[in-house]
């Protein structure tokens, strides 16, 4: 099923934006609003404590007009037509006009884009959501003397956005869930943790782990208690898709927003149609993956979602744009250009980003390692555009040894390297697919759901 | 708005206690992207944040049990009031937790977070400061502006719960982000990026700032690898708030935290040392968690409760002397409420900045990670250096890439702290940690 509706705050304004965008391309060679409405649920259940509550909620529109040189905005946080009317009369006076090129509003569209779900988060109380969390947290908290807590969680966010300028009149409505199981477990000493995460668009079919995942959740978070620190060194290395995923994220993905061209931050600009990786390598972006955390259908720039190649057998051949990056740099538009907000401006970023699958089954992979690493589980990770380094931080590192796995574990490993290196020292891609959500900011702000991921890669890199 | 929803609370059925936070917030924000306009915007907005606390039987045993759970209202959304409070008492009544209070009327401490100079003008002050940054990058050579962004803030917060507390703040921010290229003969770039957000005008040093970043970014073109192996490291500038941590996320505040120690997520005990085992054997550890730091990010007169603010002693000499807690907390381990942890304040040591690195072999000096962010649960960190300096006597070498890690916890042992103090928003003390030894992965 799809979840059509769109908010009555937004129904009430959508059919009345062309005016106001008219109104204000009477002074101004582009306008456009962004209106949109987000509410959400948050879900959790530990050993201590339960709490179901509403998550941030926002309801707001941004008036945005091109002045012929740079773009001009006033944002109000409010659906009110008078508020919306009095940004946008006020943006207009506001105007400081100089002659330029203007962006092109694109094909005239008029429809409301919806995202699928099988469960309805709609249809489903905030009790049968807590009752969820219950059974889980009953199903893990006895599995094993060393858990300390168990701590569930789930959250929906529901996001309607309406668009509109000069040709596009645009709706969508989205659900993005995120579940996770969380086990923390003590020696009597120390304390680890270790968790299972579910996210995507879509419905409360998200929600949902088996027996065997969460039997093995317990087992390799006892195990991390013994855990301990990797020898600083270069490795043979093994990534799971989420570490893989993380790496084409800050590896690759963020160098290539082309925003950073526009400013001289991106070592990216130089290489376009040149070889960056291994021929195995094949880069994506794509908003349209269905079920993924970072989808949607339309960007915050009125662009309709569509996949972007970025790395073609290890050749660099197209980078993200917003609209500002693509009428600066004169390229096409990707459907990119994202707002943490109402009340941020847009910059190009990432949506679902990812490694394309190859061919090599994973034990295979993982069998053709003599000695190396196996890393599991991103915690965290940094872009460097403009230097390509790179770090990424996996929480669980398993010893490799004539191709099986032993058992010993390290954890925190830090993996760092310079991105052209480690993309050519890719020496096998899996043929699996996985994608994890989460939360990309632009440096140490402007926060945006993504998702990213790909198969398990074999490859070399430093490890500390 | 608010009278509505106060009839709204009157009226309904299960509202055993409430708290109300009415919030506006005004940000003037300007884009430079080299050195021409990119955007100039405003934003405005306005909400009540409703908290509802309802009392009821246990699902499970019947034990009186307390729920709570907040409900945003937003403009145009008055006729709504009963219904979101209905959706509030209902949300509440679903999660049974041990009863809890909340703090009545007190008299709140004057704190400085509202700094009138970027209340009168915002978007003047954002267009000068842009001005200054284009002279101090003109005095910096082989430098280039890649990108700037000015954001003043005003937040103003009214609060109210049903125990007779009531509360005003004001509060502003100035966010400046930092770009800079530094360029070499043969074509070769590289950048350093910088956040600065600060509650005043007056606590950011645009051109002392630009002059700094300069020099990284200069260094940064002729750095190399740092080695591998175990070296003492020193921690300076932005490396030193990333590795205490920031306002939302300081593996000290969390580890101190009743709410942790309820949780079970902590092992420290009140008299009992912090470092996890290891011996002290650097400058003893003293930490306040301070909420009426002037200035400071995390100020603020009271907490989200009511609870007003203080400065508290958390650590000394590296022994846990407080669990700092809210309201809840507070009645749920037995300790008074001390409201919000607020900021970090660490105590200066005695060695002068100058002095860390005198004697030692190779030491690195890190000042900017790519990353970092220490487990609060068990402390360990790794961090890419994003740009340090290795110095071995009078030599320095900028490096980059590679990473250092250890475990926070139990390398604080060994640390030593600097006399010299800095400021770095939510942040006070030591301008410099030595760390005796940690980990570094490099050539």
């Amino acid at each position: 099923m799809s979840i059509r509706v769109l908010p009555p705050e937004l129904e009430a304004i959508r059919g009345r934006l062309p005016e106001l965008v008219a109104g204000l391309e009477a002074r101004a060679p582009y306008a456009a609003i962004l209106a949109t409405s987000t509410s959400a649920l948050q879900v959790s259940v530990n050993n201590r404590e339960q709490q179901v509550s509403e998550g941030p909620r926002s309801q707001g529109a941004v008036v945005t007009a091109w002045n012929g040189a740079y773009l001009q905005e006033r944002a109000v946080g409010s659906l009110a037509l008078d508020a919306l009317a009095t940004a946008t009369h006020t943006l207009a006076q506001e105007l400081e006009l100089q002659p330029g090129p203007a962006p092109e509003p694109g094909a005239p569209r008029d429809e409301h884009l919806a995202m699928p779900a099988q469960v309805d988060p709609a249809s489903r109380t905030a009790r049968d959501k807590l009752d969820l969390c219950r059974r889980y947290h009953q199903a893990v908290r006895g599995l094993d003397p060393h858990i300390v807590n168990a701590a569930i969680s789930y959250s929906e966010v529901a996001e309607a956005k309406v668009f509109a300028n000069r040709t596009r009149l645009l709706s969508q409505t989205v659900y993005r869930i995120r579940f996770q199981v969380a086990l923390f477990v003590s020696d009597g000493q120390k304390v680890q943790r270790d968790w299972l995460s579910r996210d995507g668009t879509g419905g409360l079919e998200i929600a949902q782990a088996s027996d065997e995942e969460l039997h093995a959740l317990a087992e390799e978070a006892v195990a991390l208690l013994r855990a301990g620190r990797i020898e600083p060194g270069f490795y043979d290395l093994v990534f799971d898709p989420s570490v893989s995923g993380v790496m084409a994220h800050e590896a690759f993905g963020h160098g290539v927003e082309t925003d950073m061209f526009v400013k001289g931050r991106a070592k990216a600009a130089e290489y376009l149609g040149k070889r960056v990786g291994s021929p195995l390598v094949n880069l994506l972006d794509d908003p349209t993956v269905p079920g993924a955390y970072g989808s949607y259908r339309f960007d915050d720039e009125g662009q309709i979602a569509a996949p972007t190649t970025i790395l073609r057998e290890g050749v660099f051949v197209q980078g993200l744009t917003d609209l500002f990056s693509a009428l600066k740099l004169g390229i096409p538009r990707t459907a990119n250009g994202r707002r943490q907000g109402y009340d941020r401006k847009a910059y190009a970023r990432m949506s679902n980003t990812f490694f394309a699958p190859g061919t090599t089954p994973v034990d295979e992979l993982i069998g053709s390692v003599e000695r190396g690493v196996y890393l599991r589980k991103t915690s965290s990770g940094m872009e460097d555009p403009k230097g390509w380094g790179v770090q990424v931080e996996a929480h669980i590192g398993e010893e490799i040894v004539n191709g099986r796995r032993t058992g010993r574990l390290f954890s925190p490993v830090g993996i760092t390297g310079y991105v052209p290196d480690i993309l050519a020292s890719v020496s096998a891609v899996g043929n699996d697919l996985a994608l994890d959500g989460g939360t990309c900011g632009k440096g140490w702000k402007e926060w945006v759901p993504v998702a990213s991921g790909g198969p398990h890669l074999r490859l070399k890199a430093r490890l500390g | 708005m608010r009278d509505r929803l106060l009839r709204a609370l009157e009226r309904a059925c299960g509202v055993d206690d409430w708290r109300l936070r009415h919030v506006t917030l005004s940000s003037t924000q300007y884009y430079l992207a080299r050195r021409e306009p990119e955007n100039r915007r405003s934003a405005r907005s306005e909400r009540l944040e409703l908290e509802v606390y309802n009392d009821h039987p246990a699902a499970a045993g019947g034990a009186m049990s307390r729920g709570s759970a907040s409900v945003t209202l937003l403009p145009g959304e008055e006729a709504a009031a009963d219904e979101r409070v209905g959706q509030a008492v209902f949300m509440a009544s679903l999660a049974d937790n041990p009863p809890f209070g909340l703090p009545g009327p007190a008299v709140y401490p004057q704190v400085l977070t509202a700094d009138r100079m970027l209340e009168i003008d915002p978007a003047g002050v954002a267009r000068e400061l842009a001005e200054q940054l284009a002279a101090a990058v003109d005095r910096e050579p082989g430098v280039s502006l890649a990108s700037a962004e000015f954001f003043v803030d005003r937040e103003e917060v009214t609060f109210e719960n049903s125990r007779g507390a009531h509360g005003q703040a004001a509060f502003t921010s100035l966010l400046v982000d930092l770009v800079l290229l530094a360029r070499d003969d043969e074509g070769h770039e590289t950048e350093s990026h910088v956040e600065v957000r600060r509650r005043a005008l007056e606590e950011v040093d645009l051109p002392g700032l630009v002059h700094r970043q300069a020099q990284f970014a200069r260094d940064g073109l002729r750095a190399g690898e740092p080695g591998t192996g175990r070296f003492p490291v020193l921690i300076t500038d932005d490396a030193l708030r990333q590795v205490f941590g920031t306002e939302t996320f300081s593996p000290l505040a969390l580890r101190s935290g009743a709410r942790f120690k309820f949780q079970g997520l902590t092992p420290w005990e009140i008299g009992a040392s912090v470092y996890d085992g290891a011996e002290p054997t650097g400058d003893p550890l003293t930490v306040y968690a301070n909420a009426v730091l002037p200035w400071g990010l995390a100020s603020a007169p009271f907490d989200d409760d009511g609870v007003p603010a203080t400065r508290l002693l958390i650590i000394e000499h590296g022994v846990l002397r407080h669990f700092w807690a809210p309201q809840r907390y507070a009645e749920y381990l037995k300790l008074p409420p001390t409201g919000a942890f607020g900021n970090l304040e660490v105590l200066p040591g005695s060695m002068a900045v100058a002095d860390m690195w005198q004697g030692l072999g190779p030491l690195y000096h890190i000042v900017a990670f790519s990353s970092m962010m220490p487990d609060p649960v068990t402390g360990n960190f790794v961090g890419e250096i994003r740009l340090g300096y290795e110095r071995r006597g009078n030599e320095l070498r900028p490096v980059k890439g590679g990473s250092v890690s250890g475990n926070l916890f139990t390398d604080l042992a060994a640390a030593r702290f600097s006399r010299e103090t800095v400021m770095l928003g939510d942040y006070l003390g030591p301008q410099a940690v030595r760390f005796r030894e940690l980990t570094v992965s490099g050539k």
